[in-house]
């Protein structure tokens, strides 16, 4: 069957994509390597999101967690939640699963370019924002002074544990983490993710901030920036709903009047912070 | 892909789903491509003590001593299915857990109702006993959900997708004049689709056979019963006992 | 634009003409309602309909619409266009039709539904009788009745004909068209004004005046007031010609390797709607009845009114005559609203 439009691209028809790594995070994330099945290079900015499938199952959006400067693959991450997430974290390297995307719009890096970087990453938030975090850290000479603020449920739950031990130490981030429980082994911080900034004195005002956790978190981490005059306009907030299509069309993501499907998932705070359900 | 072993067991029920089953015709052959019955009371003599993949269990838990035979079958099952009205809330069964217990053991068993083998308690549904993984609702189940059901099961899917809105979405969507349009009553406000809606189809009213949507509106429902149903106010209060005595507010 | 007759006796020759050419969907009785259905025979077909259970845009996305089927790792999309005619659509549901049109196709093309829409021709034909809740004489009069391919009114004898593209051209061999008069063009404005004049049902406000109005009033307890009764079915969604929100499913078939995606209709009265899985089990952005009832009132009356260039309302009635709590009417509650 073919069709006879002038526009040919079917927005509902995926590619295939192969897993070249799949590793288990932690009890419900599974960490999968991707190569396009056709060998074409996935091309992406940071934030934006995939929506991966298995057919049978069916599709789930997820945001990309590698940065577009790693050639050669792109990473996703997914949580054990429902049908399609349970089917796709029992894929094994080698597999397939079909791959839609990149979608929506992600962050606007040439705004970063040259400022302050904040990001603040709770739990599974952690996912979509290492893609500007890798794009910070691979080209790092273009990016002033760049905090990482990470907060986890419990030192069970922590994600890239690699990249964690790498940030501790770098001199190019300041790395802050802190989990709500900890357990025996744990010597870091404790308490919820704004407790960090009792350690951070002073923010260049310019700052651009990136938030991107649970719902709960957004206000806390806002009524915070506001401490330290950092414009609302200056931050960027990445946020998860049940996106079906993908495309702006089967209206499941839609806040008001925007889809966070296609105009996000990534929103400069003050255009959506009179959106009442937005967060 | 190695066959699924399936049963099918009954508790307090009239067999009905079961029957139902057996009138599958072809696409129940086809099934039988993909699972094994190894137990199946209306269609087989065997009986089996071996593991079982899939059980399908039929019948409200309506007798303490069931818990036993139910834990049994759990145990035994890698998957439960609760199947039929009565599996999955009660059923028309639990319309005696609006009454006295006394009242309508002497109603049914008259003079008898003390002897020991008709003990009976509250109409539950399976779930009430252990644990449940899929449930298809209906009186009788719909074949072709059952189906539908079966087949994503034996392919390891996790969740199955059920609807879980009403069934007046389900009459909207194939075009069938609204009950009420017609000058009757209906519940299809408030009943669980997914059966397809074919009663009001066929001129019938919705009885909510698969139960409740969650939080059903019942105090409009009573309300819309009355003044576009024509029912009487008592009527109209009573109206959702038939199938859904364990899942309204007052149960 | 050509203008043409045809007569009562022709239009029965027309009509039969056009169901030997493609299959003709066009309003047929259905109990005390209509439908749109493939006409067997013109004997069937009925101008004089108040309107439709279902809005025809289900020509161009099916109820269940199958996306993609699979087999053995393999997949395929399913388009299969079949050339129709729609016949007998009322102007308020060609208005939803072109909105369609471009929901469809601006940011990301349905190929789905254009396909479809491509491939059919569209003969629009004047309301005769009114809807008991219809009031599309009331609202988005800021777009015109546009996209269509003919159009009939019924006049004096007969109908006048608007032939207004070129699929509406090629149909002309199909009938016997004559020479209209200047009256009976005239006749005909007179007949479309009065139908918009006649709506049982009328908003007294502008669509921009609405739009600010009804977004102040986010906050307010109206919402709650007015959807006590709402039982969440989704009934007024789908029966609306500009809802257009699906869901998307995966399905195996009985053989163990293949299956199918679809697609079906979805409504945001329901409460599964806007849920969101999350850790542990999941979250619903619009919990309450209120805030749905809310969303649905909003979006037809300011949330896509930007992108549509007027509310995604036409005045139809149908959302409001298939609530069985009646309380569905965007009538009711935008006066109600304006008036405060």
């Amino acid at each position: 069957m073919s069709c006879s439009s002038n526009h040919d691209k079917n927005i509902f028809l995926p590619k295939n994509a192969i897993i070249r790594k799949a590793s288990q995070m932690t009890a419900f994330e599974t960490h999968f390597t991707l190569k396009m099945e056709d060998e074409s290079e996935f091309i992406y900015e940071p934030g934006q999101i995939v929506e991966a499938g298995l057919f049978g199952y069916g599709e789930i959006p997820l945001g990309l967690s590698s940065s577009p400067t790693q050639q050669g693959s792109f990473e996703l991450v997914v949580r054990e939640v429902g049908k399609v997430s349970k089917a796709l974290c029992a894929l094994k390297a080698g597999d397939t699963m079909t791959i839609r995307g990149p979608l929506g719009k992600g962050f606007p890096v040439s705004e970063f370019v040259g400022q302050d970087v904040l990001i603040v990453a709770g739990g599974i938030g952690l996912c979509p924002t290492r893609s500007m975090i890798r794009y910070i850290m691979d080209r790092r000479d273009e990016f002033k002074d760049f905090k990482l603020l990470f907060g986890a449920r419990s030192p069970d739950e922590l994600l890239f544990e690699d990249d964690l031990a790498y940030w501790r130490c770098s001199s190019d981030v300041n790395y802050l983490e802190t989990v709500d429980k900890p357990n025996d082994r744990w010597k870091g911080n404790i308490g919820v993710i704004t407790t960090l900034f009792e350690g951070i004195d002073h923010l260049d005002p310019a700052t651009r901030v990136i938030i991107c956790g649970p719902p709960i978190m957004y206000k806390f981490v806002i009524a915070q920036l506001a401490k330290y005059n950092i414009s609302e306009h200056h931050i960027f907030v990445d946020l998860e709903r049940r996106m079906k299509c993908g495309v702006g069309k089967c209206g499941h993501c839609q806040i008001n009047d925007k889809y966070v499907c296609m105009d996000g998932p990534v929103f400069r705070y003050s255009d959506i912070k009179d959106l009442e359900e937005a967060i | 892909m190695a066959k699924v072993k399936v049963a099918w067991f009954d508790f307090c029920c009239c067999e009905g789903c079961q029957i139902e089953m057996t009138n599958f015709g072809e696409p129940f052959l086809k099934l039988l491509e993909l699972v094994e019955p190894v137990e199946f009371r209306e269609a087989m003599s065997e009986k089996t003590t071996e593991r079982i993949n899939v059980s399908f269990i039929e019948g409200s838990f309506s007798r303490e001593e069931d818990r036993v035979r139910l834990e049994e079958i759990r145990e035994r099952s890698d998957v439960v299915v609760a199947y039929g009205a009565c599996a999955v809330t009660g059923g028309i069964n639990a319309l005696k857990n609006h009454f006295e217990m006394d009242d309508y053991k002497e109603a049914v068993y008259g003079a008898d109702k003390d002897m020991p083998h008709l003990d009976t308690q509250d109409a539950k549904p399976v779930s009430a006993a252990i644990k449940v993984d899929y449930a298809i609702p209906g009186c009788p189940i719909d074949k072709d959900e059952f189906l539908r059901v079966v087949t994503q099961l034996v392919h390891g899917t996790s969740k199955v997708y059920v609807p879980t809105y009403p069934v007046c979405l389900e009459c909207k969507l194939r075009e069938t004049v609204c009950r009420y349009d017609d000058g009757d009553h209906c519940m299809g406000q408030v009943a669980l689709a997914g059966c397809g809606a074919p009663c009001p189809a066929d001129g019938i009213p919705c009885e909510a056979c698969r139960g409740f949507v969650e939080n059903p509106n019942e105090k409009a429902l009573e309300q819309v019963l009355q003044e576009r149903g024509g029912l009487s106010a008592a009527w109209a209060k009573k109206k959702s006992q038939m199938f859904t005595a364990n899942l309204r507010g007052d149960a | 634009m050509k203008t043409f007759f045809l007569s009562d006796g022709d239009l029965d020759e027309f009509v039969t003409n056009l169901i030997a050419k493609s299959p003709v969907f066009a309003p047929v009785a259905k109990k005390t309602r209509f439908v749109f259905n493939q006409l067997e025979s013109v004997e069937d077909l009925r101008l004089d309909y108040d309107t439709t259970i279902l809005p025809p845009k289900k020509l161009f996305v099916p109820t269940k619409q199958d996306l993609v089927t699979f087999e053995h790792g393999k997949y395929e999309e399913c388009l299969a266009p079949g050339k129709k005619i729609l016949f007998g659509v009322h102007p308020y549901d060609i208005k939803a039709i072109s909105m369609m049109d471009w929901i469809h196709e601006e940011s990301n093309f349905d190929i789905y539904y254009h396909s479809n829409r491509k491939a059919t021709t569209i003969i629009g034909s004047n309301v005769q009788n009114h809807y008991k809740k219809a009031f599309f004489g009331s609202v988005c009069k800021e777009l015109k009745v546009m996209g269509h391919d003919m159009f009939l009114t019924k006049i004096a004898d007969g109908y006048l004909v608007e032939v207004l593209t070129k699929k509406g051209d090629d149909l002309l061999p199909d009938g016997n068209f004559t020479d209209v008069s200047k009256e009976q063009i005239k006749n005909a404005a007179d007949v479309n004004t009065k139908a918009d004049e006649n709506c049982p049902s009328k908003l007294k406000n502008t669509s921009l005046e609405i739009k600010h109005k009804i977004r102040m009033y986010y906050d307010s307890d109206v919402w709650k007031k007015k959807s006590e009764n709402c039982f969440s079915c989704g009934s007024c969604n789908i029966v609306c010609p500009t809802c257009y929100c699906f869901d998307i499913q995966d399905e195996w078939a009985l053989e163990p390797t293949s299956g199918k995606r679809y697609r079906r209709w979805d409504a945001c009265l329901t409460c599964e709607f806007s849920e969101v899985s999350v850790q542990g089990g999941s979250e619903n952005f619009r919990e309450e009845r209120a805030e749905r009832f809310r969303h649905r009132i909003m979006r037809k009356t300011s949330f896509l009114n930007d992108k549509l260039g007027g509310p995604a309302c036409v005045g139809c009635g149908r959302c409001s005559g298939t609530c069985t709590a009646d309380i569905a009417d965007p009538v009711s509650i935008i006066n109600e609203i304006m008036e405060k």
